[in-house]
């Protein structure tokens, strides 16, 4: 046998009857390289071209704007309220999410999935969105305090959301739903028998929950305060709304005054603006890095949704503080907003008389601007969310399938620009698409497909962690199952990956999509005439005074997401039901 | 004229040396079993015969075709070969149906007759493995050994020209697994394909191989029927993984006896009826638990003197501890052979 065996073996080399069945192995390598150079051009290089320029004087290189802006008192006021800002707003979330959280996953409170729909939506409603609801509910004119004045019979100001605290609270109420969602996933993951463990050694529950659930849970909560301390940095719609009417400035809103501001030297002190805060929120990201590093939560243990504690008599004033929590900071915003949107002229009362339909129209028939820019908004959507779900779940695949170093740092790379403030990433892709080679100028900036190119940067790594959570559940020997029993490349994809695939793809690509199409600070960088998106406008009508307008498009805007909410999760369930039973 | 053959194979992850020049072969309707502890090359040993990954440096020919070196390699889709996943790997989008149909689509050289009437093959293949009339259920909705043997009829339902099993039956409970071991050896009687089982566990390994390739850090250990490898085991290794053996310390007088070391004592001479000849460079003697008899200790008797340390019962058998001179054995006894944590008992080698 064996000898037959070698004879074959020595005829067939001597025959040199070696079939060609693949490509050489090496274009698996070359592989990398693909990834490797659009990564690079795309993502970091734009940051690169920042800190070019922050350090470019007109006598060459060196520090002259950064010595100039930091001996600047109007900086340093900014860096002390984006600080203050961030920082109070997150303990604030903390607090919000961690015992929300805390109430889902363990007592026996009802209405949990109502709760958690409620508790999502800030992160769903564009925050400049959810501001310009709480000036119409607590503003100066606004439904809290002319109750307030109805109800005493002369003039009072309960409280007047312009100013720091407003930012603070609106800021905090608006990134909430970050640390409830991280805190909830790692409250579920801890096994109940640890706090069995602690109980039957004589703990007490106050102490359970300080000793064993707190510490355990804190990687998800430090994670999520994290989030909303960058997220806090980041925000410009909030501070824009709040802050500059009251003449409070924050490094988002300076950045974007120098820009627009133009002038000698604005883009070079722009950056070197977005350098500090950028290196403030990297800060926030190394600091949730080395407190996550040492993190020892089994992230495999399985999902435990039991109720572990009875609240008894206490449930009731549990459901009416969250039901009453929900109510003021969801609920009346959005519907004095609605209100306003009605409303004939500013002002006057929510009378029968005073109601009308012709903001509505106005928005949607008569202003060519709106229109403009809900076809704008709408194109870039649906193209920043195709190419993220196409490109971004080849990454994903690409990065699952090849566990190396150098996916992880593609991976960091590719995170850039949605960890650093939208601010700095916008001014990078200014000075980065003005003339992305010396001596090309493709002629993009100040025209869409800009925009496009920004959120495509920005919203992408959402896509890829979209994606990534799907193809890891699947699994790699699903693939391997179909590829042994003979399916091709294309069989493969469309009969088995892509259908499984879905759920994940498809949360990636709602997520962006809805990200995109309500987006303010980058498309506040950078549109221009005939290029202008949603959240331009509505900041362009509530600059200009017009917040029958602006209030009424923010209206159609909400009423928008709350429908494709219904139908994202009619479509959920219909998927579980099919395929897990 | 299935057969399979691995000519010199080595893969290298990196640093990482998985394989090490590996030579087998895998002979028409053979059942080989490549058997050994986690880590040590076995999974990988599979996954090149399948195509997933490149050797490093070898041939791996499949039916006189050479299909992997170096530098080309033939991809899985290509091989027609069946396998069954450690995780069963059924599509949970497809029902069984579709999951068992889906190699007659898309194989090549699949019988043209398969081809014509996938329903009747379909249902061929599941009454074989036992579960006729389930095809219009969703993966979701069977038991784990229902999943497992979807798994089964999904790889071998287009007539592979080798069956590639990894662990098929480590996540199923120790009754189904037994029950399955005897489906698969049916299976394999009926089809008389080529089989290549990846298993650590030894039980298995013996029970259904015609073939035990024993593997160790990337290399092969011992290869041999599984009489040879229980009862011939060629290194320390295979004598401890395969049969649990104990290493009783001692010196060869010649190949048949062996001199067993005692405190303070002569050596005692025993004899030795298997050939154990690459332990004499070992200066010990393999001795598994079974191939130990405990009688009561008489005072002032001549013998080797242990002492009870754990008594594990076992239903069926008993298992013990028994602590001699310095070493603790394991031994297992008939039901009726009773003693008490502490008792003194004299051991007996039957080898």
């Amino acid at each position: 046998m064996a000898t037959n065996w070698q004879t074959t073996l020595t005829k067939r080399q001597a025959e040199g009857r070696r079939r060609l069945w693949t490509a050489p192995l090496p274009m698996e390598k070359a592989a990398g390289w693909l990834v490797l150079l659009p990564v690079a051009f795309f993502f970091v290089y734009p940051l690169w071209k920042l800190v070019i320029l922050s350090v470019k004087t007109e006598a060459g290189l060196g520090l002259g704007i950064f010595s100039e802006l930091l001996a600047d008192a109007r900086t340093w006021s900014a860096v002390y309220h984006s600080l203050t800002a961030a920082v109070l707003s997150t303990v604030l979330a903390l607090v919000i999410g961690v015992s929300l959280a805390w109430l889902c996953a363990y007592t026996d409170i009802r209405f949990k999935g109502a709760i958690h729909v409620m508790a999502m939506l800030p992160l769903l409603i564009p925050s400049y969105v959810m501001t310009l609801a709480w000036t119409q509910m607590a503003g100066p004119a606004g439904v809290l305090n002319r109750f307030a004045s109805w109800l005493m019979g002369f003039p009072v100001e309960l409280w007047n959301v312009y100013g720091l605290d407003g930012i603070i609270v609106v800021m905090g109420l608006s990134h909430y739903p970050l640390v409830y969602m991280l805190t909830l996933s790692v409250l579920y993951r801890i096994p109940k028998e640890l706090e069995w463990a602690a109980r039957s050694c004589g703990a007490s529950s106050r102490s359970v929950l300080g000793q064993v659930t707190l510490p355990l849970a804190l990687p998800g909560i430090a994670s999520g305060g994290l989030l909303a301390f960058i997220s806090g940095l980041d925000n410009f719609g909030i501070p824009a709304l709040l802050g500059i009417p009251a003449g409070i400035p924050v490094l988002s809103t300076l950045i974007y005054e120098q820009v627009i501001g133009f002038g000698p030297s604005a883009f070079g002190r722009a950056s070197v603006l977005s350098i500090l805060l950028g290196i403030i929120a990297l800060g926030g990201t190394g600091l949730q890095w080395l407190l996550l590093r040492k993190s020892r939560v089994d992230q495999t243990s399985a999902e435990d949704r039991s109720v572990r504690y009875t609240l008894g008599k206490k449930r009731f004033l549990a459901e009416g503080a969250v039901g009453l929590f929900l109510l003021i900071t969801s609920f009346l915003p959005l519907l004095s907003m609605a209100s306003t949107a009605f409303i004939k002229a500013y002002g006057l009362p929510f009378l029968a008389e005073n109601l009308t339909w012709k903001h509505f129209l106005f928005v949607l028939r008569d202003h060519a601007g709106t229109r403009e820019a809900l076809g704008n908004s709408l194109m870039l959507a649906g193209l920043t969310g195709a190419l993220c779900l196409i490109v971004g779940t080849l990454f994903a695949y690409w990065r699952v399938q090849r566990p190396h170093k150098l996916g992880k740092m593609l991976e960091g790379a590719v995170s850039l620009p949605y960890a650093l403030p939208g601010m700095v990433v916008g001014l990078a892709m200014i000075l980065t698409w003005m003339e992305p080679i010396p001596g090309w100028q493709p002629g993009i900036y100040g025209t869409v497909w800009m925009i496009l190119i920004a959120y495509v940067t920005r919203f992408f790594i959402l896509q890829v962690k979209s994606s990534t959570v799907s193809i890891l559940q699947v699994g790699r020997e699903v693939e391997e199952a179909a590829r042994i029993s003979g399916g091709k490349l294309w069989t493969r994809w469309g009969r088995i990956l892509l259908p499984l695939y879905a759920p994940g793809m498809l949360t990636g690509l709602f997520l962006v999509m809805l990200t995109a199409f309500t987006e303010l600070t980058i498309s506040s960088l950078l549109w221009s005439s005939g290029s202008q998106t949603i959240g331009v406008v509505i900041f362009g009508f509530e600059q200009a005074g017009s917040t029958t307008l602006s209030t009424a498009l923010s209206t159609l805007i909400v009423t928008a997401i709350l429908i494709l909410l219904a139908i994202g999760g009619l479509w959920k369930r219909y998927w579980q039901r099919r395929v897990e039973g | 004229m299935n057969e399979a053959r691995v000519m010199g194979v080595s893969k290298r992850f990196g640093e990482v040396v998985a394989l090490h020049r590996i030579d087998l072969h895998i002979g028409k309707g053979e059942f080989v079993a490549l058997l050994g502890p986690s880590g040590c090359g076995k999974t990988t040993l599979l996954r090149l015969l399948a195509g997933f990954e490149s050797p490093s440096s070898g041939e791996i020919w499949l039916n006189q075709e050479l299909v992997a070196d170096q530098d080309r390699r033939m991809p899985p889709e290509q091989r027609r070969i069946g396998m069954v996943f450690q995780s069963f790997a059924l599509w949970p989008h497809l029902t069984v149906y579709d999951n068992v149909a889906f190699p007659l689509r898309h194989q090549q050289h699949v019988p043209e007759e398969y081809k014509q009437n996938p329903r009747a093959r379909v249902a061929q293949m599941l009454e074989m493995v036992g579960l006729g009339g389930m095809e219009k259920r969703y993966p979701s909705q069977l038991s784990g050994g229902q999943k497992q043997r979807v798994a089964l009829a999904r790889a071998i339902v287009f007539n592979p020209t080798l069956l590639l099993m990894d662990e098929p039956l480590s996540s199923l409970d120790a009754e189904l697994r037994i029950q399955m071991r005897k489906e698969i050896q049916h299976i394999h009687r009926e089809l008389g394909t080529s089989i290549v089982y990846v298993t650590h566990d030894q039980s298995e390994a013996l029970a259904m191989a015609d073939k035990i390739i024993v593997m160790r850090g990337g290399r092969i250990e011992q290869a041999g029927t599984p009489h040879e490898i229980y009862y011939e085991p060629q290194s320390p290794f295979v004598a401890k993984f395969v049969g649990r053996a104990n290493f009783v310390k001692g010196s060869w007088a010649d190949s048949s006896t062996f001199l067993l070391e005692r405190k303070g004592q002569t050596s005692l001479p025993v004899r030795v009826s298997q050939d154990l000849t690459p332990f004499q460079r070992e200066q010990v003697l393999p001795v598994r638990p079974d191939q130990i008899r405990l009688h009561p200790w008489h005072d002032g008797q001549d013998g080797v003197k242990g002492r009870v340390q754990h008594v594990q019962f076992q239903g069926r058998e008993l298992l013990y501890s028994i602590q001699v001179g310095e070493e603790e054995w394991e031994v297992s006894t008939d039901i009726a052979t009773r003693f008490a944590y502490g008792d003194q008992v004299a051991v007996e080698l039957v080898v």
